[in-house]
């Protein structure tokens, strides 16, 4: 019971910090916005075109922004300590890694989601696919969620060279793009495409834990 | 209690320090003195288990550390060289933060006081970024108290305080010792705290 108020207190303090922080969840959102724009600008005014590739550009465009928020995964926390403080009151590493990616889901990918509808109508994607696309990006993100965790963590050894944990999430987020934009253009493979999507998810969470976990060790030890 | 038995670390081929040995028992305060760079923060994460020994070992409660850390972290507040306090939040949500976060058994009039006798409760509702250096390293002592735990692991909680905050962190180490409490921290110099051992790296 201890330990499980702990968990919850943890996102209480996740919560206030992101509470306080809101304009850069914002930012990220006007910068997912703004690119829909600009691509819609750069396309041309033809619906046709816009509907038939606007899954693939929606999914570039999360991908991308959703990396603009990597930086601040563990970086503040092992700046001031706050790491090493949230270890020493009984939270192992890889589960705190754990507890983070959770966090980054709900703090940052979550808005994402909550905004995909006005996405869709900007770009044009029949209602019947808004479905599909919720489906296969609250699968893709919490993947991408587990990513990000591995790639900042090897970031904290790495301070000089912060586009490196994003290009590492881009080359492993290619496979979740692929299936992710395939639920939607090829609506009767959609349950083999989901358990694909989901299988992929299993596989980097359980990897995120032992990866980003040492990671943290290591980075903690070598400060 | 704490036992450390004749530790080394070493970080890429050089040695940082080597056979050191210290015991700490309820009631004993150990200051680690030493220049920068001399391994005092070092030797803190050792005994915290996150940097791994080249050689000795450390006891809690007569076992080895590793087989009895979730007890030890139970146990032991540490305050790093850095501020923990979260500069984005007000200190009223610091320490609602903390209370909660660390299950204290602490009830809100002593928090009062100890805000009080640190004199930060007239800016509960100050975001801690806007607070100065000597402030913010107050508000750590504030988690110590928060936090109600035996064992304190401090690194270097002198520094940027002035005459009346040491007078203050001496009345607190006092009243930490006085209820079977142990304290071991890291400082350049030792201004007039009753310590009973003392460690120069």
């Amino acid at each position: 019971m201890k330990f499980l108020n702990k968990i919850i207190f943890f996102y209480y303090r996740e919560y206030k910090l992101n509470i306080s922080g809101i304009q850069d969840i914002l930012t990220n959102i006007i910068f997912f916005f703004i690119s829909i724009f600009i691509f819609i600008f750069s396309i041309g005014p033809d619906k046709e075109t816009i509907s038939q590739i606007g899954v693939g550009i929606v999914w570039a465009l999360l991908l991308l922004s959703s990396t603009l928020s990597l930086r601040k995964f563990y970086q503040d926390d092992f700046e001031n300590g706050n790491l090493l403080i949230i270890h020493l009151n009984g939270f192992s590493f890889g589960f705190i890694a754990i507890l983070k990616t959770f966090s980054h889901f709900l703090f940052v990918q979550v808005p994402f989601l909550l905004s995909l509808p006005i996405a869709c109508i900007l770009l044009n994607i029949a209602n019947d696919k808004l479905l599909y696309l919720f489906a296969s990006f609250g699968i893709g993100s919490l993947t991408l969620s587990c990513l990000g965790s591995i790639s900042s963590s090897m970031n904290l050894m790495n301070q000089r060279n912060f586009l490196l944990g994003s290009v590492i999430v881009m080359i492993f987020s290619v496979p979740i793009i692929i299936f992710s934009v395939g639920i939607i253009n090829m609506e009767e493979n959609f349950n083999s495409l989901i358990n694909i999507l989901f299988g992929i998810l299993l596989i980097v969470f359980a990897i995120n834990p032992w990866a980003s976990g040492l990671c943290l060790k290591l980075s903690l030890e070598n400060n | 209690m704490l036992i450390v038995k004749d530790l080394s670390v070493e970080r890429l081929n050089k040695k940082i320090f080597e056979n050191i040995s210290l015991s700490l028992t309820p009631g004993n305060i150990t200051i680690l003195k030493g220049k920068n760079g001399a391994g005092k923060t070092t030797l803190l994460k050792a005994i915290l288990n996150i940097i791994e020994p080249s050689f000795g070992s450390i006891y809690w409660k007569g076992k080895l550390l590793k087989k009895n850390l979730y007890d030890f972290y139970n146990n032991v507040t540490y305050i790093p060289d850095t501020t923990s306090s979260l500069k984005k939040l007000t200190i009223k949500d610091n320490v609602n933060i903390w209370k909660r976060f660390f299950i204290s058994n602490i009830n809100n009039a002593q928090i009062e006081k100890a805000l009080k006798t640190l004199k930060l409760d007239n800016y509960l509702n100050k975001k801690v970024g806007t607070l100065s250096f000597g402030e913010t390293k107050k508000l750590e002592f504030l988690r110590l108290i928060i936090e109600n735990k035996n064992v304190w692991i401090l690194d270097e909680p002198l520094s940027n305080l002035d005459e009346d905050s040491i007078e203050l962190v001496k009345q607190t180490f006092e009243d930490h010792c006085a209820k079977e409490g142990s304290i071991i921290f890291s400082s350049h110099q030792n201004p007039g705290i009753y310590v009973t051992e003392e460690m120069q790296l």
